[in-house]
């Protein structure tokens, strides 16, 4: 089943396809946790991002959420959307959504990216490619520090721009200079270039078969995923839910 | 290269002219239709009649916008263009022809141009192009990109126009699913097509 998965991808590299793996039912709030996390394992990320621990015993859903001041609405919205795996903006926005748990969601997300997720790669990257020409090693780091410098750029520029606007939008001081159609027509696809990676690397890497390299391609598969379902919850959930805002403000 | 290519050869000198028919002809492998043009003034009512695919001028006889302006106007705009070059000839010229031909070059030389221009002519790779192997000119596209080089200065030093290079770096990305330079740079060192410091 696994194997079968990751050939799917190298045959489709555009666009990797929703993981018939996991069970995809829509999930409520007397839902376990636990249930969640073994159906659907990607989810342990978001409720990570959503600042929940591991440990929640039996608990169900709403209760582990309450316990942690996350708001349930936000975490089932985006838990739900990620399964459904949809590809096109939510068409109406949930009420009780929570913008601001949204844009810390989002937050935490960029933290795991840029300060663990690349940086780990990274070091296993450097280990797992030491026995392979210098020239090749060489070029191999330089993409992804230039990757690694993209994404830093990409998300900066959400956090300095985009949410600053969200949070005053939220507290009724709209900025007459900008809005979030801005964002939504520059906001471009950060997984395809880590993709490439992958890409070069299984069909031109000269050194000799490593267990390490396999786990680092393990990784970037992973990593490419999870960086198309961020970039998902932000144009077809965030992008929506503030455009709704706006229309609010206009009126 | 198995029907007949048809080839308009223009140029006053007719030493140089029939010089030209003649290595054509001798070619191997090559079916051509050849028609000579000695004055610009018959040009375009030739290039009318006959339409051919190949044209192989001297460039000295249409100046810097000419070309563009003869290939709208005969409505030849698929018709690739090689200059002939018989003197010196400033380099913003050459960047409109497709390739040139030198008084000096050998007949492995002139026939490997006529290939590669003709090869060009297939253009998009298609999505489900099984063929993975880069060509020997999108090779030289290649090296020049991890280089540096932008797709003006890429069409400057290999004759070409942007717009075929464009075409080749479109093919390439298409065909290696590699769209960065930092990528072909990875590419061209594993390959061996550049070493570390050419492109430091």
């Amino acid at each position: 089943m696994e194997e079968k998965e990751v050939s799917l991808t190298i045959q489709v590299p555009k666009q990797v396809s929703k993981k018939s793996m996991y069970k995809n039912s829509i999930y409520r709030e007397t839902d376990k946790m636990s249930d969640l996390i073994c159906e659907n394992y990607p989810m342990v990320l978001v409720m990570s991002r959503f600042g929940i621990a591991l440990g929640f015993g039996e608990k169900n859903i709403g209760e582990v959420c309450r316990q942690n001041d996350v708001d349930v609405c936000t975490f089932l919205t985006v838990v739900n959307f990620l399964i459904e795996n949809k590809n096109e903006p939510i068409t109406d926005v949930n009420k009780c959504l929570s913008i601001e748990s949204l844009i810390l969601y989002l937050h935490n997300a960029h933290d795991y990216f840029l300060n663990f997720r690349l940086p780990h790669i990274r070091r296993k990257l450097d280990d797992a490619i030491v026995d392979c020409p210098k020239d090749v090693a060489f070029v191999i780091r330089q993409f992804f520090d230039e990757y690694t410098e993209e994404v830093n750029k990409h998300m900066s520029y959400e956090e300095k721009n985009v949410f600053p606007y969200v949070r005053a939008l939220l507290r009724g001081k709209k900025d007459p200079k900008y809005n979030i159609t801005i964002f939504k027509k520059r906001h471009d696809q950060i997984e395809m270039k880590i993709s490439e990676l992958k890409n070069i690397l299984i069909k031109y890497y000269p050194g000799k078969d490593s267990y390490l390299l396999n786990s680092v391609l393990f990784d970037i598969f992973s990593t490419e995923q999870d960086l198309a379902s961020h970039n998902h919850v932000e144009d077809y959930l965030f992008v929506p839910a503030i455009l709704a805002l706006e229309k609010q403000l206009n009126r | 290269m198995n029907s007949t290519l048809k080839i308009a050869i223009v140029e006053p000198s007719a030493i140089i002219r029939c010089g030209m028919e003649t290595v054509l002809r001798q070619l191997p492998g090559l079916r051509t239709q050849l028609t000579e043009i000695s004055t610009v003034e018959n040009l375009l009512e030739s290039l009318r009649i006959h339409r051919p695919e190949l044209l192989i001028i001297n460039p000295a006889l249409l100046g810097y916008s000419g070309l563009q302006s003869i290939k709208d106007e005969s409505t030849c705009s698929e018709m690739k263009c090689i200059a002939l070059l018989c003197s010196v000839v400033d380099p913003q010229i050459l960047r409109f022809y497709d390739d040139q031909i030198g008084l000096y070059d050998n007949m492995a030389e002139i026939k490997q141009k006529l290939e590669r221009l003709l090869v060009d002519d297939i253009p998009e790779v298609s999505e489900n192009d099984e063929q993975q192997t880069l060509s020997s000119r999108e090779k030289e596209i290649v090296i020049c990109v991890v280089k540096g080089m932008t797709n003006r200065e890429i069409a400057d030093r290999l004759f070409l126009s942007t717009h075929t290079v464009i075409t080749h770096r479109r093919n390439i990305a298409r065909k290696l699913q590699i769209h960065s330079a930092s990528g072909l740079t990875i590419y061209a060192i594993v390959n061996k097509l550049v070493e570390l410091k050419d492109i430091q």
